[in-house]
C-alpha cells in the first residue's frame, strides 16, 4: 500500500495514459485512472487495469470517486460544459476529499495565438479571449484553479505547448498535412516550434505532485531546446516517400490564411440572402405551410414586374459561377499559421520551482515517434507493398 | 397474408439502438414483441425513443411463449446461456457476433440448435455486402488468377463504446481488438478461403486486452501457398480495407458498405477495373444490411434454409480466434530505448 493515491482524470488521453503507464511502471503510487468512456480507453485496457468511467458533470459521482485520494491530476478535455462545470466539480470534490495536490494541465494557448513576445515568461499578461474559445476556456479554468488554491486547495498549473512523442496528435497532424500537400514551411523553416515530449510533461507532473501550493502560478513545461519547424519537418521526412519535397511559403500568405480562418464575423445581409436563396426555399417548400408562404412571396414579387424580379434574383443568387480548374491543394491554415507564433516559451520557472529537467531530448522524442509510427503502420513489414496501396487510395 | 415473425430483442445497448431495432422496425415481416434487458430503464428509454410499446422485461424466459425468434445483442459472455434458454424452448436465435466466448460454448449452441431443429444464426453483417458475395464468387472462379498474398486492416482511435463497457473486460468480451474488430474479417476470410493451415499472432497486451494486433495466416495450396495478414488497432487510425495480390494483379476492396471491387492488373500502370455486380446482384441496393440480416434470419426460420452465417460457421471463427491467441507473442513497444538505458544506468 502506497502512501499516495493519485486520481488521473482524463486518463485515456495521450498525457493521462502515459502518466498512468509511468506510475504503474515505478509502482510508487496507487493510481486511480478515471475515464470518460470505454471507447477511448484501449491503451489503458492493455494493462489489465480496472478502469472507472466518470461523468464529470455529476458532482456526487466525482466526490465518491475522489474519496481517499491524496492527489488529483486533471488531464481531461471535453465540451465547454465539461471544461467549466466539470472542473468546478473536480475542485469542490478535491477539497471535500482533503486532496493535498491538484495538478491542472493548462496550455500555452492561454497567452493567445499569436502569443505576445513577452510570453517567453509566464509573467506576461494574458490577452482577453473570446470566452467560448479554447484559449478562453483554458484561461477561465486557470482562474478557477487559482481561486480554489487561494481557498486552501494546494495546486499547480502546468502549461505545455504542442506535445510530441509516440501517439502525438500534433506530429500526426503535421505528417498528415505534409503527406496531403497541405503543409508549407514558412520561408526557410527557422521559426521556433516549441514542443514538449509527453515523457517530459509527465515527468513535470510527477514533480508537481510534491510542489502543489496555495499560491499557485502557471509553469511552462517544454523540451527546453531551440527547435525549429524545419527540424520537426525533417524529423518526419523518413516517414514519407523518398524524395519528398517540402513546399515553402511566405509570411504574407500565412497571415492571410490565418485571417481567413479567424474571420468568423457575421453579416445580416449575407444571412438574409442565404435565407431567401433558392436552395433554402426549396428545402422549406417541403413543408406545406412554408410552401404556401413561398408561393405568396413569389406572387408579390411578380407584381413588381420582370425587371425588378430579375434584379432581386441577381441580388440574392449572384451571377452564375464560372467553373475553373482547382488551383491545387490549399494549405492547412490553422496548422501552418502556428509558424507565425514566433515565441519560445521558457521553462526556466519550472526548472527553478519543480527542479524540472527534460528527460527526453527533441532528437530522442522524434526517434520515438518514428519508431511508434513505423511499427503501428507496419511500414517495415513484409506486407507494406500491399498496405501502401490502401494509403495511396485514401490520399487519392 | 403471412403472419409477422415475432421477435424479442435481447439487449437494449448501443448495437440494438443503432442497428438491430431500426432494422426490425423497418421490416414488414417482423413484429417486435419485446425488449429484454436486465436494466429496465435502458429498455424503456430505447422503446420510448423509437415511440414503440413492446413488452419490457428483464428476463427472456418471461416472453418465450410469445415469440418465434430472439435477437441476442448482449455482452459476449451472456450469449451462450441466453441462446440455450431460447433454443431449448423451441425459439430460434440470431446472435450478434461473435457467437460466444469460446468454441466449446459455440459447439453447445450449434448442437442444441441441431437437436431442437431450430435456427442459430450469427450476426456477421458484413456478409450482407454485395461486394463480399461478388468477391467470393470471383475468387472461386479464379477471375483474378491464383491468389498469392492478401492483407486486411482496420484501425480507429477508440470508437465503439457499449453502454455496459463490456468491451474492456476480457471475461465479458473474450478478447481485445481481434475479437471486437477483427472477427468480422476472420469470418469473411473463412468464407473466401476456408480454415488456414498455420496461424500466428502478435499483439500489445500487457496483461489486459490487446489494443493492437497483427495476425498472419498460411494456406498450403496448389499451385502455391497463400499467405495473409490482418492488422487491427483501437489506438491508431488506419485506412480500412483489403488488398489481394494475385498472379494477374492486385484486387482492392475498401472496408465500407458500398465500396466497389477494384482490380489493378500487372503491367497496366495507371489503369484500374471497377467491378460491380450486374444482373446477378444478390441484394437490393440502398437497403440496410441489418434489415437484410434480420430478414435472412426470418427466411431461414420459416423455410428451413441455412442462414447466411450459421452456428457452425460462427464457431469456426471462434476456433480461429482461439488458435491465434494460442500462438501469440508480444509486439515490441519500447519506443524510447535511450530513456530505458538512462533509467537502467541510474539503477
Amino acid at each position: 500500500m502506497n502512501a499516495r493515491k493519485i486520481a488521473v482524470i482524463g486518463a485515456s488521453g495521450l498525457v493521462g495514459s502515459t502518466l498512468v503507464e509511468r506510475m504503474l511502471a515505478t509502482g510508487s503510487h496507487d493510481v486511480l485512472p478515471l475515464i470518460h468512456s470505454s471507447g477511448n480507453a484501449w491503451r489503458l485496457a492493455r494493462l489489465g487495469l480496472e478502469l472507472w468511467p466518470l461523468n464529470l458533470l455529476d458532482y456526487d459521482q466525482v466526490k465518491t470517486k475522489l474519496v481517499g485520494c491524496t492527489h488529483v491530476v486533471n488531464c481531461s478535455r471535453g465540451t465547454d460544459e465539461v471544461m467549466i462545470k466539470g472542473l468546478a466539480n473536480m475542485l469542490k470534490a478535491s477539497r471535500a476529499a482533503g486532496v493535498t495536490g491538484f495538478i491542472h494541465l493548462s496550455s500555452v494557448a492561454v497567452y493567445g495565438d499569436p502569443p505576445s513576445p513577452e510570453s517567453v515568461s509566464e509573467d506576461a499578461a494574458c490577452p482577453r479571449h473570446d470566452k467560448e474559445s479554447y484559449e478562453g476556456l483554458k484561461a477561465r479554468q486557470d482562474e478557477m484553479v487559482i481561486q480554489a488554491a487561494r481557498r486552501g486547495l494546494p495546486s499547480a498549473i502546468l502549461c505545455p505547448p504542442n506535445i510530441s512523442g509516440p501517439c502525438s496528435y500534433f506530429l500526426l497532424n503535421v505528417l498528415q498535412a505534409l503527406g496531403s500537400r497541405q503543409f508549407a514551411l514558412l520561408e526557410d523553416g527557422s521559426a521556433p516550434c516549441v514542443l514538449v515530449d509527453v515523457q517530459n510533461l509527465c515527468h513535470a507532473i510527477e514533480l508537481a505532485l510534491d510542489d502543489a501550493s496555495t499560491e499557485v502560478q502557471r509553469l511552462f513545461v517544454t523540451d527546453d531546446e531551440n527547435t525549429t519547424w524545419r527540424q520537426v519537418v525533417d524529423g518526419l521526412l523518413p516517414l514519407l516517400d523518398s524524395g519528398f519535397m517540402v513546399e515553402s511559403t511566405s509570411q504574407l500568405v500565412l497571415s492571410e490564411a490565418r485571417a481567413s480562418v479567424n474571420s468568423s464575423s457575421f453579416s445580416i445581409v449575407r444571412s438574409l440572402k442565404h435565407l431567401v436563396s433558392s436552395t433554402v426555399r426549396e428545402a422549406l417548400r417541403k413543408d406545406p405551410l412554408w410552401a404556401k408562404v413561398d408561393r405568396e412571396l413569389r406572387k408579390s414579387v411578380t407584381y413588381l414586374g420582370s425587371a425588378m424580379e430579375e434584379k432581386l434574383r441577381l441580388a440574392i443568387e449572384g451571377n452564375l459561377p464560372v467553373p475553373r480548374p482547382p488551383k491545387g491543394r490549399t494549405i492547412n491554415a490553422n496548422l501552418c499559421a502556428q509558424q507565425l507564433r514566433g515565441v519560445r516559451h521558457s521553462c526556466a520557472k519550472a526548472k527553478k520551482h519543480l527542479g524540472y529537467q527534460p528527460v527526453v531530448s527533441f532528437a530522442d522524442s522524434m526517434e520515438a515517434f518514428r519508431r511508434w509510427y513505423q511499427a503501428t503502420h507496419h511500414m517495415n513489414s513484409a506486407y507494406w507493398d500491399l498496405l501502401k496501396r490502401l494509403y495511396q487510395a485514401q490520399e487519392g | 397474408m403471412v403472419d409477422r415473425f415475432r421477435i424479442a430483442l435481447v439487449g437494449a445497448g448501443m448495437i440494438s439502438r443503432q442497428s438491430h431495432l431500426p432494422a426490425a422496425l423497418a421490416s414488414d415481416r417482423v413484429q417486435l414483441v419485446a425488449i429484454v434487458d436486465p436494466v429496465v430503464t435502458r429498455a424503456k428509454s430505447l422503446a420510448s425513443d423509437y415511440g414503440i410499446n413492446p413488452i419490457l422485461t428483464q428476463d427472456v424466459r418471461s416472453v418465450l411463449d410469445k415469440i418465434d425468434g430472439a435477437l441476442i445483442a448482449t455482452p459476449n459472455d451472456s450469449h451462450k446461456d441466453l441462446a440455450l434458454t431460447c433454443l431449448e424452448s423451441g425459439v430460434s436465435v440470431l446472435i450478434e457476433k461473435p457467437l460466444a466466448l469460446s468454441s466449446s460454448e459455440g459447439s453447445a449452441i450449434a448442437e442444441t440448435a441441431r437437436r431442437r431443429g431450430r435456427v442459430a444464426a450469427v450476426g456477421y453483417v458484413t456478409r450482407f455486402r454485395e461486394s463480399t458475395v461478388l468477391l467470393k464468387r470471383l475468387l472461386d472462379q479464379g477471375y483474378f488468377g491464383a491468389v498469392k498474398r492478401y492483407v486486411h486492416q482496420f484501425g480507429t482511435v477508440g470508437g465503439w463504446a457499449p453502454l455496459s463497457a463490456y468491451n474492456l473486460s476480457r471475461r465479458a468480451s473474450g478478447g481485445g481488438v481481434l475479437v471486437v474488430t477483427g472477427t468480422h474479417f476472420l469470418d469473411r476470410m473463412l468464407y473466401f478461403w476456408g480454415y488456414p493451415d498455420n496461424v500466428a499472432l502478435e499483439d500489445d497486451s500487457a496483461g489486459g486486452l490487446e489494443a493492437n494486433c497483427v495476425a498472419v495466416f498460411r494456406y498450403d495450396r496448389q499451385p502455391g501457398p497463400i499467405e495473409g495478414c490482418a492488422i487491427y488497432s483501437k489506438t491508431t487510425a488506419l485506412p480500412g480495407g483489403m488488398v489481394i495480390e494475385t498472379v494477374q494483379g492486385a484486387v482492392m476492396l475498401a472496408d465500407t458498405e458500398s465500396a466497389d471491387i477494384r482490380f489493378l492488373p500487372h503491367g497496366s500502370a495507371g489503369v484500374e477495373h471497377v467491378i460491380r455486380p450486374s444482373e446477378l446482384r444478390r441484394f437490393p441496393t440502398g437497403v440496410s444490411p441489418w434489415l437484410l440480416q434480420i430478414e435472412d434470419f426470418v427466411d431461414s426460420c420459416r423455410n428451413g434454409t441455412k442462414p447466411m452465417v450459421d452456428a457452425e460457421e460462427g464457431n469456426q471463427s471462434l476456433r480461429l480466434i482461439e488458435a491465434l491467441y494460442a500462438h501469440r507473442r508480444s509486439q515490441p513497444s519500447d519506443w524510447y530505448p535511450a530513456l530505458g538505458q538512462r533509467k537502467g544506468a541510474k539503477r
